[in-house]
């Protein structure tokens, strides 16, 4: 495969990680990113194009890809899928009524064979906001259980307001791409 | 005025030029908060670019944009066995360049960073129609690909229960989870609607389908949606997280909040404060002008809300679909002999 599995092996060495995030407009992709940085999230503006961001989580090199959700460029996700380890999806769960629009697109991107290796992690977001589903409920509107067998998955409830869950989360992320490609060496 | 402290006795000499260093400093820190930036950048890892970078930036996406494209009409004459190799330089060299975007984003005209992508969508496309060209299909399948089947009726028990979080398990039994009762008006016409959410604590607050009505808000939600509204006006007070609006015609709101999304709304005038760029997508007609809503107590939500400030963000839209430097011809600034009076909401049902 020539340059490309140089990179991937250079990859591995450094233990890097490609994580895509995507989700609809809104659902707090930025904020949840710059939360688990420990930076400001007092002031975000809606993300025009996306923002890449590296971080050193546990013994792993993060490559975070965040992504904007607006309709007029989620035409560009799929500039981004190449290599993805984790994938990220991002859910507004006090947003009812786009939860179509939200199980339409994320369903989308599961059909999409460049991403069938990579784990998901659904961070069912605003768990602060009172009246928000709970992440069963969300699992359940997304229908989570129909995904192809072969899909390594999980479902965390979060807020990027108080930071709750955002660690479990990204716990078993790392580890679960970590199994499926250090562990292999 | 630097000169009264050279003057300064020669005992003090030793702390008043350290005052005056550290007065320089602020002095500077200051101007460069203060530079006609977008307002906002995030607190990037890069934080080594600036305002003049975009030119630079320019020259060098334009630079490295051309040896991609002559590199591609290159590939048809390449020697067969070397394709792999040119693509994959030629895709490592688009990972750069979309790198390069990302890490000016934060600086960057939004149209800028929105043809730029475009420019790298469209390469990208270019590259694969190319190489789907030059190198013929491969017989073998891959072997970690996994077997695309449709997926088989869910199974009733939970056999996955593992992938969820330790959560009670879901209201109701069908699959569409029944949805909670949340505040918020829904179907009405011609009426006016009023609520006081101080003290109720409130997540989220709803506004749909309405015709005619005209909406007080007084207090402080999470978040407001706004859906489906034409002839309404709309009188919230502090949103501490985002407003989302989606459809609404001839209208008129009045909204301060943390974030503000504006899609498919036509001929309506906004009266914003916000801390972000307010953002229209499939928008026409729409005009903006800073906050005027009064009620009794508001500056102490507003504060409380963190929007005690006027930062004039409320004329710095983007324009999610317009990808050109000048003006969107979707929104303009209100006339300042257009906007209407404050609106005083105190008394909630007059
Ligand atoms: N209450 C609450 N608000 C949140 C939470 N996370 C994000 N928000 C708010 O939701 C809004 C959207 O957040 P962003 O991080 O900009 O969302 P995004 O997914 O990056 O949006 P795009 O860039 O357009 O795709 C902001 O106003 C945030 O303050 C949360 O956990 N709780
Ligand atoms: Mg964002």
């Amino acid at each position: 495969m020539g340059l490309l599995s140089i990179i991937r092996k250079i990859k591995r060495k450094e233990k890097e990680m490609r994580i895509l995030m995507v989700g609809l407009d809104n659902s707090g992709k930025t904020t949840i990113v710059l939360k688990i940085n420990g930076e400001d999230t007092s002031v975000i503006s809606p993300t025009l194009g996306f923002n890449i961001k590296t971080i050193t989580y546990q013994k792993y090199t993060l490559n975070i890809w965040d992504v904007g959700g607006q309709k007029t460029i989620r035409s560009y996700w799929r500039n981004y899928f190449e290599q993805t380890d984790g994938l990220i999806w991002v859910v507004d769960s006090s947003d009812l009524r786009r939860l179509d629009d939200c199980k339409m697109e994320l369903d989308n991107l599961l059909k999409e064979e460049r991403l069938s290796g990579a784990s998901l992690l659904i961070f069912a977001n605003k768990q602060d906001i009172k009246g928000a589903l709970t992440p069963a409920e969300i699992a359940k509107v997304l229908n989570l259980e129909a995904m192809d067998k072969t899909r390594h998955w999980k479902i965390v409830g979060c807020s990027a307001y108080t930071g709750e869950g955002l660690l479990e989360g990204f716990d078993w992320l790392v580890q679960d791409i970590a199994s499926r490609i250090y562990m292999l060496e | 005025m630097e000169g009264e402290a050279d003057r300064s006795d020669a005992s003090a000499d030793a702390s008043a030029l350290r005052k005056k260093h550290l007065a320089m400093l602020e002095r500077l820190s200051n101007r460069h908060q203060s530079r006609p930036d977008k307002p906002d950048p995030p607190p990037a890892s890069s934080s080594s670019s600036s305002f003049e970078s975009t030119s630079s930036f320019l020259s060098l996406f334009g630079e490295s944009r051309r040896s991609i494209e002559s590199r591609l009409a290159q590939c048809r004459l390449a020697d067969p066995s070397l394709l792999k190799l040119h693509f994959d330089e030629i895709s490592a060299s688009i990972a750069d360049l979309e790198k390069l975007v990302a890490e000016s984003s934060y600086y960057l005209p939004s149209y800028e960073v929105r043809s730029s992508l475009k420019t790298i969508s469209d390469l990208k496309q270019a590259l694969d129609t190319l190489s789907s060209e030059l190198i013929p299909k491969k017989k073998f399948s891959f072997k970690n690909k996994p077997a695309r089947k449709e997926p088989t009726a869910p199974s009733l028990k939970g056999a996955d229960a593992e992938n969820c979080d330790s959560m009670p398990a879901a209201k109701g039994g069908s699959l569409a989870v029944a949805v909670p009762d949340s505040p918020g008006f829904r179907n009405r016409a011609n009426e006016v609607l009023a609520k006081d959410v101080r003290g109720l604590e409130v997540g989220e607050f709803t506004l749909s389908d309405l015709e005619s009505c005209e909406v007080r808000l007084i207090g402080c939600a999470r978040a407001l949606f706004v859906h489906r509204l034409r002839n309404c006006r709309v009188y919230a007070g502090p949103v501490t997280g985002s407003v989302l609006i989606e459809e609404a015609e001839n209208c008129v709101f009045l909204l301060a909040s943390h974030q503000i999304r504006i899609h498919n709304a036509k001929a309506s005038d906004f009266y914003l404060r916000v801390r972000s760029r307010p953002i229209i997508e499939d928008c026409s007609g729409v005009r903006f002008a800073p906050y005027r809503l009064h009620y009794r107590g508001i500056e102490r939500d507003l504060e409380d809300a963190g929007l005690g400030e006027e930062a004039g963000n409320w004329s710095k839209v983007d324009d999610f679909k317009w990808l050109r430097a000048a003006q969107s011809p979707n929104w303009s600034v209100l006339p300042e002999d257009e906007r209407i009076e404050t609106v005083d909401i105190s008394d909630l049902s007059a």
